[in-house]
């Protein structure tokens, strides 16, 4: 009984006081509500403005830009006055400025968008430039304990240093090997590889020179060569070139690499794909060399089918659909012809 | 410790092992691979990228990852260490003048802690040709010794072109990744 009486008691007072209360409620929410809208509407004007139009968006970008800019000259020019606190500063604004770009990016054509994260990513780079200035003068540092840690990683750099040391001395013994033509300028040359056992020949270090090789080889390495003319019966492996210019080479082989070759003309005759890396203006034709017996030599070493690989360059510095710019096809009018060698020409 | 023994569960069931094949350009990596899986190996482009084999190998499944060593594309080398079991590094033992390079790019692969578990082969290929480096000279001039202890390694002669070593150096990776992985089989 008493707890009904209660019960009864409490909704009596308490549907007195619940208008009350209610009221009071509605008041407060009614309150939170314009405050909000309040705050909302000067939150707009003040922190994030939000342009209807592209061009008051970019006179903003820009002015908050030159800030940027004209913070990073000053420090820039006179380091030794500013702290890491003024980079950290910047940095700040540098944020604020990409904050802005995401804020709009809805509005904004997409090639704005584009410059303007670029623009971004130009002033962070200058103020990376400027920070590392600025680094030696860093006062504050945990210096003995990171000097503790780095000390096993100093010692492991340091054996990693002494390697090329010990290799230097072996570099020089290692050059002078194996058969081929080496620093050479101005001459004529030619080798003679028939009924030589097969293997790799080496070019390099040749000037304004010509080299013939009559014959098969397994493998032929071309290094830093200037004006040189190279004519060589077929490789049954690979040709591997590297550093080259002004020159023409007359080719047959399996594989055929070409690395920095500048302003150079290739007549090949190659089983797989050529590729060319770091090269330009280089350009190709079909295979065009004649000696007495190439036609056995191409044979045994299954080069004797023309299969039209020397047109399909793989540039692996244009890793894209279209023609890289950097390799042609030769025009037929400007082709050599068909080169005939004989070792007697010497 | 929980996540380690699945995956070791896992790699038991199916007895797969994850191999990476790098080396300079023109090493010879695609003529290794295409060879010891018995396919043609006349007609060999540049690898622009890379090639993926699955080789079934005595009692094992090998997934061999045979990427392009062009330096434009070396720098890709690191997407495919995740999980490498064994690591092949194949050397052009006739090409001196870029043992250098060689040494280099191997050294600064084996700082790569994902790879530090790895058994590392390295083939000094092209044996057959007149002129070449034998295994010795090699990893005298690639400088093994000085490789952190613990690594798992061996050198073997070969010759991608007449198929000469590539079983023996195929055995002893698989053989020592079997001891790591699979240890009570």
């Amino acid at each position: 009984m008493e707890d009904q009486n209660d019960a009864s008691n409490s909704t009596l007072i308490s549907d007195q006081s619940l208008d009350t209360a209610v009221q009071k409620k509605h008041q407060a929410m009614i309150q939170r509500l314009s405050n909000r809208h309040q705050a909302r509407t000067r939150s707009k004007e003040s922190e994030s403005p939000s342009f209807e139009s592209t061009d008051s968006f970019l006179s903003c970008f820009s002015n908050l830009k030159q800030t940027i800019n004209s913070e990073i000259n000053q420090i820039e020019q006179t380091p030794e006055s500013f702290t890491k606190e003024d980079l950290d500063k910047v940095s700040v604004l540098i944020n604020d400025l990409e904050k802005l770009v995401a804020e709009n990016s809805y509005h904004l054509p997409s090639y704005e968008v584009r410059a303007s994260l670029k623009t971004v990513g130009e002033l962070k780079e200058s103020l990376e430039k400027v920070s590392v200035k600025l680094v030696p003068k860093k006062k504050f540092s945990f210096k003995s304990k990171a000097v503790k840690q780095r000390q096993p990683i100093v010692g492991m750099e340091k054996g990693k240093v002494e390697k090329p040391e010990v290799v230097s001395d072996d570099k020089p013994s290692m050059m002078l090997d194996g058969p081929g033509f080496k620093n050479r300028e101005r001459e004529f040359l030619v080798e003679n590889l028939k009924g030589k056992d097969m293997g790799e020949f080496t070019l390099s270090e040749l000037d304004s020179c010509e080299a013939r090789l009559i014959g098969r080889s397994r493998a032929i390495f071309i290094h830093k060569l200037k004006n040189c003319k190279v004519y060589a019966g077929p490789a049954l492996g690979s040709v591997l070139i590297d550093d080259v210019e002004g020159c023409v080479f007359v080719l047959a082989s399996h594989q055929i690499r070409i690395h920095n070759a500048r302003q150079c003309d290739f007549y090949l005759r190659v089983r797989s794909h050529p590729i060319i890396e770091d090269s330009s203006k280089v350009r190709f034709a079909p295979y065009c060399l004649q000696y007495d017996g190439i036609e056995d030599d191409l044979r045994e070493s299954r080069l004797d089918e023309e299969n039209g690989s020397w047109a399909n360059v793989d540039d692996f510095k244009w890793l894209r659909a279209v023609q890289s710019p950097n390799w042609s096809v030769l025009p037929e009018n400007e082709r050599i012809g068909s080169f005939h060698a004989s070792i007697a020409d010497s | 410790m929980g996540l380690l023994s699945i995956i070791r569960k896992i790699k038991k069931k199916e007895k797969e092992m994850r191999i990476l094949m790098v080396g300079l350009d023109n090493s010879g990596k695609t003529t290794i691979v295409l060879k010891i899986n018995g396919e043609d190996t006349s007609v060999i482009s540049p690898t622009l990228g890379f090639n993926i084999k699955t080789i079934s190998y005595q009692k094992y499944t090998l997934n061999i990852w045979d990427v392009g060593g062009q330096k434009t594309i070396r720098a890709y080398w690191r997407n495919y260490f995740e999980q490498t079991d064994g690591l092949i590094w194949v050397v052009d033992s006739s090409d001196l003048r870029r043992l250098d390079d060689c040494r280099y790019e191997l050294h600064n692969l084996l700082k790569e802690e994902r790879l530090s578990g790895a058994s590392l082969l390295i083939f000094a290929n092209k044996q057959d040709i007149q002129g070449a480096l034998s295994p010795d000279e090699v990893a005298k001039v690639l400088n093994l010794d000085a490789m952190d202890k613990t690594r798992h390694w061996n050198i073997v002669g070969c010759s991608a072109y007449t198929g000469e070593g590539l079983l023996e150096g195929f055995d002893w990776l698989v053989q020592d990744i079997a001891s790591r992985i699979y240890v009570l089989d």
